[in-house]
C-alpha cells in the first residue's frame, strides 16, 4: 500500500468547522503524507429551475434566458465557491498541519460529481456530511441526507460520514 | 347533445386543446404566442367566430392589451435601472447574512416587486438577483429561489397591476379592478404569511444558523446607482396608477402613461436603449389570441356549459361560488395554464348572469385560483411533467419530488388562506 492517503472531502459549504479537528481525529497519524482535496459542487438544479426560461404553466414568459443573466449567476457562483474553499482550506491546513490541501470546484448534480471526483482524484476514502445543513447529531432514520446516501450506494472506495460534534 | 352544447362544441373543444396542447409541449420551439395565434386562425376558419367579431374582440380588449404594453415596459425599465440588485442589495444588509432573516427579506422584496410590477417581474427579474445574492453568501439557493418563484404568485392578489390574470377577469366582467383591493389586498397579506410559514417549517433544519461567507457590506449594490429622477419617476408612476385606480379611469391607459414617463426620464438620464425593449409582444398576441379562442368556445356553448354545470347548484349563494371559482381556477391553472383557465371562467360566468353579489365572488375566488393555483408545482403541474422530461434530454436530472412536494404544501395552505380572507371580506353578511 502506498505512503500517501489521498481523501476526497465534499463539502457543501455549511458544515460546522468542528468537522476539522474531528476529521484529523479520525485519520490519526500513522500516515507519512495526507492528501486532501475539498471538493465544493455547485448544484446545478435550482438554476435550472430559475424562471428565466420558458416555463409553461404560468403565463406565456415574456423573454429568452438572457445570457447578461446567466453570466452574473455563473461569476456569483465562481464568487461563492472560491470564498467557501479559501475559508475551508485554512482551516484545514491548521487543523491538519502536514496535510497537502488542494481544492475543486465542480457543476452539476452534487451526488454524481462527488462520485466523478472521487474517481478523478484517485482518493482512498470520501468524507462528507451526511446531512450538512441540518446540524443533526443525531443518528437514526432520515439522518443521511440523499447526497450522502448516493454518495454511500456508489462510491468505490469506504465512505466516512461525518455527523457534527454534539 | 348535452344540454346548453351546440352541435359545433366538439370541434371548438379539440381546437381549444389542442392549441393549449401546443402552447405547453412547444413542439419545434413553436412560441406561445405562435401556438395561439394559430388556434385563433383554426377557430375562425372553422367558422365559430366570424372574422369581424374576431377583429372586434381583440379590439374590445384594448384596455387589457394597453395595460400590458405599459406594465411589461415599466418593468424593464424597472429591471435596466439595477432596482432589482438593489433591493436585494438592502435584503443583504437587513438580514445580514442571517440565513432566516434573508428568506423573510426575500419574501417581503419578491412580494413588494410583485405586487407593484407584477408576478412576472418578480419571477423573471428578482428571482436570478436572488439566485446572486444567496449564493454570494455561499448559501445554498433552492429554499431562497423557490421562496422567490412562489411570493411571485402569493403576492399577486394584491393589487390589478399585480398580474395579468387580475386584469382579464375584472375587464371580462366589467368590474371595477380596484373595487376588489380592499379584499385581495389583505387576502394577498394572508397568502405571503402563509407562505412564509409554510418556508420556515418546512425549511426550519435545512437552513444553517449562520452563512457560510459574509461578503464586505459595501459589495452590495446600493439604491445610490439608481438615478434619483428615474427613482423618483417610479414613485409618480405608482400614483399615476393609484389616481388612475381611484377615479376609474382606464387602467391601460393609466399604465402606458406611466411606462412613457419612465423611459423619457430614462433617456433624459442618458441611457439610450430602444424604447419598445423589453414589452412582452408575445403576452400581448397570446393574451389577444386567447380571447378570440374563448370566443369560439363561448359561442359553441362550452363556456355556458362549463357556468352551468360548476356555479349552477351554487348561483345564488356567494360564500359557495367564491370556493367553488377558486377551486375552479386552481384546477385549470393546473391542467393547462393560468391565463386561458382565468380567461374560460371569466367568460363562464359573464355568461352565468349571476346576481352582484354572487359574480363579485366569482371574481374574487376566479383570481384567487388562477393566481395561486400554478403553484401546486413551482411551474404548473401538468406542463411540469413535460419540463422535467425536457430537462432530462438536456442531460440535467432534476429531483424532481425534492421540488413538487414544496408546492403540494404551499399552494393548498396559500390558496386556503387567500380564500378565508376572501370570504371573510368578500361575501356580504
Amino acid at each position: 500500500m502506498s505512503d500517501v492517503r489521498r481523501v476526497l472531502v465534499a463539502l457543501a459549504g455549511a458544515e460546522d468547522p468542528a468537522l476539522v479537528p474531528e476529521l484529523a481525529g479520525v485519520l490519526g497519524p500513522g500516515f507519512p503524507t495526507l492528501e486532501i482535496r475539498l471538493l465544493h459542487v455547485v448544484d446545478s438544479g435550482p438554476r435550472a429551475l430559475l424562471p428565466i426560461g420558458p416555463l409553461p404553466g404560468r403565463g406565456p414568459w415574456p423573454k429568452p434566458p438572457d445570457a447578461a443573466i446567466q453570466q452574473r449567476m455563473a461569476d456569483a457562483e465562481d464568487e461563492g465557491s472560491t470564498a467557501l474553499l479559501a475559508t475551508w482550506r485554512d482551516r484545514f491546513s491548521a487543523g491538519l498541519p502536514g496535510a497537502t490541501i488542494s481544492t475543486e470546484v465542480r457543476r452539476g448534480q452534487p451526488e454524481h460529481e462527488i462520485i466523478a471526483g472521487t474517481k478523478e482524484y484517485r482518493a482512498q476514502a470520501v468524507v462528507l456530511c451526511p446531512r450538512p445543513r441540518t446540524g443533526a447529531t443525531e443518528s437514526g432514520p432520515r439522518s443521511v441526507g440523499h447526497v450522502a446516501r448516493f454518495v454511500v450506494d456508489h462510491a468505490p472506495v469506504p465512505v466516512v460520514l461525518m455527523r457534527h460534534p454534539a | 347533445m348535452i344540454s346548453g352544447l351546440t352541435s359545433a362544441a366538439p370541434v371548438a373543444i379539440v381546437i381549444f386543446l389542442v392549441t393549449i396542447g401546443l402552447v405547453i409541449a412547444r413542439p419545434r420551439r413553436l412560441t406561445e404566442a405562435r401556438a395561439a395565434l394559430i388556434g385563433a386562425a383554426v377557430m375562425v376558419l372553422a367558422g365559430l367566430v366570424a372574422p369581424v367579431d374576431a377583429a372586434t374582440n381583440v379590439a374590445g380588449h384594448w384596455n387589457v392589451l394597453l395595460f400590458f404594453v405599459g406594465l411589461t415596459g415599466a418593468a424593464a425599465v424597472a429591471e435596466r435601472s439595477g432596482l432589482f440588485e438593489a433591493l436585494a442589495g438592502t435584503s443583504a444588509r437587513l438580514s445580514g447574512g442571517q440565513p432566516r432573516r434573508l428568506l423573510v427579506a426575500v419574501v417581503i422584496a419578491g412580494a413588494v416587486v410583485a405586487a407593484l410590477l407584477s408576478n412576472d417581474a418578480a419571477a423573471l427579474a428578482l428571482t436570478p438577483v436572488v439566485y446572486v445574492l444567496v449564493t454570494r453568501f455561499g448559501l445554498e439557493p433552492l429554499p431562497y429561489v423557490l421562496a422567490c418563484t412562489f411570493v411571485a404568485d402569493a403576492a399577486s392578489l394584491a393589487l390589478p397591476v399585480s398580474n395579468p390574470v387580475n386584469v382579464i377577469v375584472t375587464a371580462d366582467l366589467g368590474i371595477s379592478a380596484i373595487s376588489l383591493a380592499p379584499v385581495l389586498l389583505p387576502a394577498a397579506l394572508a397568502a405571503v404569511v402563509a407562505l412564509l410559514g409554510c418556508l420556515l417549517v418546512i425549511y426550519r433544519r435545512d437552513l444553517p444558523s449562520a452563512s457560510p461567507i459574509l461578503p464586505a457590506t459595501d459589495s452590495w449594490v446600493s439604491w445610490s446607482g439608481i438615478p434619483r429622477p428615474l427613482l423618483a419617476s417610479f414613485g409618480v408612476a405608482v400614483m399615476i396608477f393609484a389616481v388612475a385606480s381611484a377615479l376609474d379611469l382606464p387602467l391601460g391607459l393609466a399604465m402606458t402613461v406611466a411606462w412613457l414617463l419612465l423611459l423619457v426620464v430614462e433617456r433624459l438620464g442618458g441611457r439610450l436603449v430602444g424604447p419598445l425593449s423589453g414589452i412582452g409582444w408575445s403576452l400581448l398576441v397570446f393574451v389577444a389570441a386567447m380571447g378570440v379562442l374563448v370566443d369560439g368556445l363561448s359561442s359553441a356553448g362550452v363556456t355556458a356549459w362549463l357556468a352551468s354545470l360548476v356555479l349552477g347548484p351554487v348561483r345564488d349563494t356567494p360564500a359557495a361560488v367564491m370556493a367553488v371559482s377558486a377551486a375552479a381556477g386552481a384546477v385549470g391553472a393546473n391542467l393547462f395554464n393560468n391565463l386561458p383557465a382565468a380567461f374560460v371562467l371569466a367568460d363562464a360566468v359573464h355568461g352565468a348572469g349571476l346576481g352582484a353579489a354572487s359574480a363579485h365572488a366569482a371574481a374574487i375566488g376566479t383570481i384567487i385560483g388562477a393566481d395561486l393555483g400554478p403553484n401546486l408545482t413551482p411551474v404548473g403541474s401538468v406542463a411540469t411533467l413535460l419540463w422535467f422530461v425536457l430537462l432530462r434530454q438536456r442531460g440535467l436530472e432534476v429531483s424532481t419530488w425534492s421540488y413538487i412536494r414544496i408546492g403540494l404544501i404551499v399552494t393548498p395552505t396559500t390558496i386556503l388562506a387567500a380564500l378565508a380572507v376572501g370570504l371573510l371580506l368578500g361575501v356580504p353578511r
